[in-house]
């Protein structure tokens, strides 16, 4: 009975937004835990260890009760609204940041297609919208997700603050960029840009992950997203030691929780788009559970969990690179965007549109990996001798900003 | 301001080379030391943490300054039996060495014959003190000790004012971990002797 | 249309005009602003009652379309007067924000995925953005006197509204453009899918969706257009990089061998 009302993919979608939002919804806050696990570990701390289940069983369960304490917390403590913000805005920021990065769930497909009754006839899509335009659909929210940044930024009335949303604007502009290269590399390769034909394009006979196909535009659209997410070599609009957190500077309580809420929702939204993309999304080579001939409900469930493994490691690697590099410098930040990635993207871009054309319908799998790849080694090998050649000039990449006035030594005097 | 104050940090880093400018083999290197430290591999990560309530960290006993103590002594009875006091005879050295004024002494004349005074009331408000240890130098008979106790917590400012009871009980708690101080019998060292064994490091003074 | 509506529609716009006109901000303070703003929406609700009764509510089966016509409709014409009539800059681009993406919605309800998800994009993402960057960058502090007092509000609202009301006769006129054809056509134009079909595969052209009709009758029916837009956005970046390009010496007189208190010597001030 249930399976005959689920096999509407509407009431299908209802009941996975409701899972996949309370899932999410955990894994966001067990984010938080995970990253000052992570963090601990990299610094040979242990983390949080002490907080259980209101003492439940009497273990402390590996600090697995923080997250919860934490929300609590972030409830319970004085919202404080500052004297002279523009109130409007102040309070509209977050909740944009949120729930333009919450929308972003809409589109992922998280299982395949799902056959319910066991008829061979696949009924429901394990996604909540199957959109024509489901990958220009991430963009566009990617797009809309500055709005946050700069409205909280501006509506602070602090010049951290702004300083912080001019940051993010500008990095959060430049970085769209690259990144929309690089999903163009898979968009040629697949000739769709709807995400579960993307994912169908990599799998099966006679296919394979775009991440084998394309590693250079793989790398180029990971690293992207770092800055996409603010995440640590690219998060100076928070900057805690310059900026003392950018734009979240004068948030506090649940407005505060919402901003790092809906950062940890970008980034496994971003994760989940980066596995779709070019890691096969829900797909294992191998495993006859998730190749997308097996459509059981088990399969989907398979599906989901490898999906949401992708999600958790490429979240892990985040973090590692966090504890690993030291923030960027703004100009530096700007001349990786535009003098080194978007070449680079536009490069891969081509070659994939080499790639798309010499390969018409019929080439094997083998030759078809030796053009990208050759393609791939001599955007590489084009990208080297620029650098060297621009060494041989004796440009230097330490970031010397030439028009800018000397420093003074300390002590000197004006 | 003349050009020769100026220095320009930039120009002080050496200029990236090859590979360096892409990052990625960099980033390599750094996952890499980030990762042993991470899973405890190839000699890294040894956890440092102390895990506190459950671990203490062994502290230097003889010369950490944590909550006082208001040292006993054996003496002969009466009846000739070995008996306990308060070791202190209020000279008030050491309320008047006291830089934070947190020492209050009420003394009267002792019961005993070996000593004119001692403390009816002796009060050490915990909070006001900033655990200089110059109490425990000006005493001369050595009555008032610091001990290592650190974790010193209480709900009520009253709470944290230590009377002579308490600052007694003190002593009984860590009379085991830390002896009571006497030059002649635990051999520490004095301040003379400290100073008279190290006269070069103070008299060196660094430049400017 | 009967002469009727088309006068009632006109004097529909003739009383959006009067209110956008009270409620443009002028420096005195006044008690016009309300009456500006009840008459705004007056006519906002009416044009819409008007269009939706004539020129939407026809060709529209669904009761749900419909009434998302209706809500995306009021919003994106009431955030539109406010970007004119708000005082502040910041607000007005908010706005602005708001209108693209009402419009994108209804673009959306006209089955024009492409259309509507590129206007947020470009619009939303990036223009206006980079409109709010500016605003943030000059402005920061209290409003300044030229963002409080509209120029030539009367020539402005006529003009615009004048030209809204040519607009709007046009379209709800039914002798201008085929009656049966008038939903499915403004679908079909947007979505480029409304000339003979240019797909290789005219049968797979519905399931293909959108995004590929938009491509096939950009590369195939409006390409010469298509590539004079990006000549012309190429012509445009030329030229951004020539205004802004100052000649900059790159580490003058930096000798690596120098000592370091003759570093940055000759370094130019701004």
């Amino acid at each position: 009975m249930i399976i005959e009302w689920l096999k509407t993919q509407w009431h299908f979608s209802a009941v996975l937004t409701a899972v996949v939002a309370g899932v999410i919804l955990g894994l966001v806050a067990y984010a938080s835990l995970f990253e000052r696990k992570i963090a601990a570990w990299c610094q040979d701390r242990h983390g949080p260890n002490r907080v259980g289940f209101f003492g439940l069983f009497g273990w402390r369960l590996w600090g697995l009760g923080q997250p919860i304490a934490d929300g609590l917390k972030f409830f319970v403590k004085e919202d404080i609204v500052p004297a002279k913000v523009d109130k409007p805005l102040y309070v509209a920021a977050p909740a944009i940041c949120l729930i333009v990065a919450t929308m972003g769930f809409a589109v992922i497909p998280w299982g395949g297609v799902v056959d319910l009754d066991g008829d061979g006839q696949w009924d429901v899509r394990c996604q909540v919208a199957s959109l024509d335009i489901g990958l220009l659909y991430l963009l566009g929210l990617g797009a809309m997700g500055v709005y946050g940044v700069v409205l909280g930024g501006w509506a602070s009335n602090n010049k951290y603050s702004l300083y912080g949303a001019l940051r993010g604007t500008a990095q959060l502009l430049s970085y769209e960029i690259p990144i929309g290269l690089a999903i163009l590399v898979a968009v040629l390769m697949a000739g769709s840009v709807r995400l579960e034909e993307i994912i169908l394009a990599q799998v099966g006979e006679g296919n394979c992950w775009y991440a084998v196909k394309h590693p250079i535009a793989f790398l180029l659209l990971w690293a992207a997203m770092f800055a996409e997410t603010n995440r640590m070599p690219f998060d100076l609009p928070e900057a805690e030691q310059e900026l003392v957190s950018g734009y979240l500077t004068e948030y506090s309580s649940m407005k505060f929780s919402m901003f790092f809420m809906a950062e940890y929702t970008h980034m496994i939204v971003g994760t989940a788009f980066l596995a779709v993309l070019f890691l096969g999304g829900w797909h294992l080579p191998f495993i006859p559970w998730l190749q997308p001939e097996s459509t059981s409900i088990f399969a989907m469930l398979c599906k989901m969990a490898v999906m949401i493994g992708k999600v958790v490691f490429f979240m892990w690697l985040y973090m590692l690179v966090r504890w690993t590099l030291p923030r960027f410098r703004f100009d530096q930040l700007m001349r990786l965007a535009w003098q080194k990635m978007v070449p680079a993207g536009i490069g891969l871009a081509g070659v994939a549109a080499i790639v798309v054309y010499i390969r018409g319908s019929e080439m094997s799998l083998w030759r078809e990996v030796a053009l990208c790849w050759a393609g791939n080694v001599a955007v590489v090998v084009v990208a080297v001798l620029v650098s060297l050649l621009a060494r041989q000039r004796g440009d230097r990449v330490t970031g010397r900003q030439g028009n800018l006035p000397a420093v003074p030594a300390a002590g000197s005097g004006a | 301001m003349k050009d020769e104050d100026v220095l320009n940090v930039d120009d002080l880093q050496p200029p990236l080379n090859t590979a360096e400018r892409f990052y990625l083999p960099i980033l390599y290197e750094g996952m890499v030391t980030t990762v042993r430290h991470m899973f405890g591999m190839w000699g890294a990560g040894k956890r440092v943490t102390v895990q506190y309530p459950e671990q203490k960290r062994s502290l230097r006993v003889e010369n950490y300054r944590g909550v006082h103590r208001l040292n006993k002594e054996w003496y002969r009875g009466e009846d000739g039996t070995r008996q306990e006091r308060v070791a202190c005879v209020a000279c008030f050295m050491c309320a008047t060495a006291c830089p934070a004024h947190c020492i209050h002494i009420v003394a009267d004349e002792s019961p005993w014959d070996d000593r004119e005074k001692y403390p009816v009331r002796f009060d050490i408000d915990e909070l006001r003190c900033i655990y200089c240890g110059m109490c425990e130098e000006a005493c001369p008979v050595d009555a008032i000790e610091l001990t290592a106790e650190f974790d010193l917590v209480g709900l009520s400012r009253e709470e944290m004012i230590f009377d002579k009871e308490k600052l007694l009980e003190m002593y009984d708690r860590t009379k085991d971990i830390k002896p009571r101080k006497d030059p002649k019998i635990t051999g520490y060292p004095t301040t003379a002797d400290r100073l008279a064994t190290a006269p070069a490091a103070d008299a060196q003074a660094p430049e400017e | 249309m009967s002469p009727t509506v088309a006068y009632l529609l006109y004097a529909l716009f003739a009383l959006g005009g009067a209110g956008v006109y009270l409620a443009l901000p002028r420096s005195q303070a006044r008690p016009t602003h309300v009456a500006g703003l009840l008459l705004g929406a007056g006519a906002i609700v009416g044009g819409l009652m008007l269009l939706g009764t004539y020129v939407i509510a026809p060709s529209s089966t669904e009761s749900s379309t419909n009434f998302f016509f209706y809500l995306f409709s009021a919003i994106a014409l009431f955030a539109a007067a406010r970007v004119v009539t708000h005082p502040k800059p910041v607000y007005s681009a908010v706005y602005f924000v708001a209108v693209a993406v009402a419009v994108a919605a209804l673009v959306l309800l006209q089955g024009a995925e492409f259309l509507a998800i590129a206007l947020i994009i470009v619009y939303a993402g990036a223009i206006l953005v980079t409109y709010a960057f500016v605003i943030m960058l000059a402005q920061q502090t209290g409003v300044s006197v030229y963002d409080t007092r509209a120029r030539e509000p009367f020539a402005a609202v006529v003009l615009g509204f004048a030209a809204m009301a040519a607009i709007a006769g046009r379209i709800a006129d039914p002798n201008a453009l085929p009656a049966t054809a008038l939903a499915p056509a403004t679908a079909s134009l947007v979505a480029g899918a409304g000339e003979a079909p240019v797909t290789p595969d005219a049968g797979a052209e519905a399931q293909a969706g959108n995004t590929i009709s938009v491509g096939w009758s950009l590369m195939t029916k409006y390409v010469v257009v298509l590539e004079l837009a990006g000549v012309l956005l190429l012509v445009g970046l030329v030229g951004a990089i020539a205004l802004v390009k100052k000649k900059v010496p790159r580490d003058v007189g930096v000798d690596p061998e120098a000592p370091l208190g003759q570093i940055g010597k000759e370094v130019e001030p701004f």
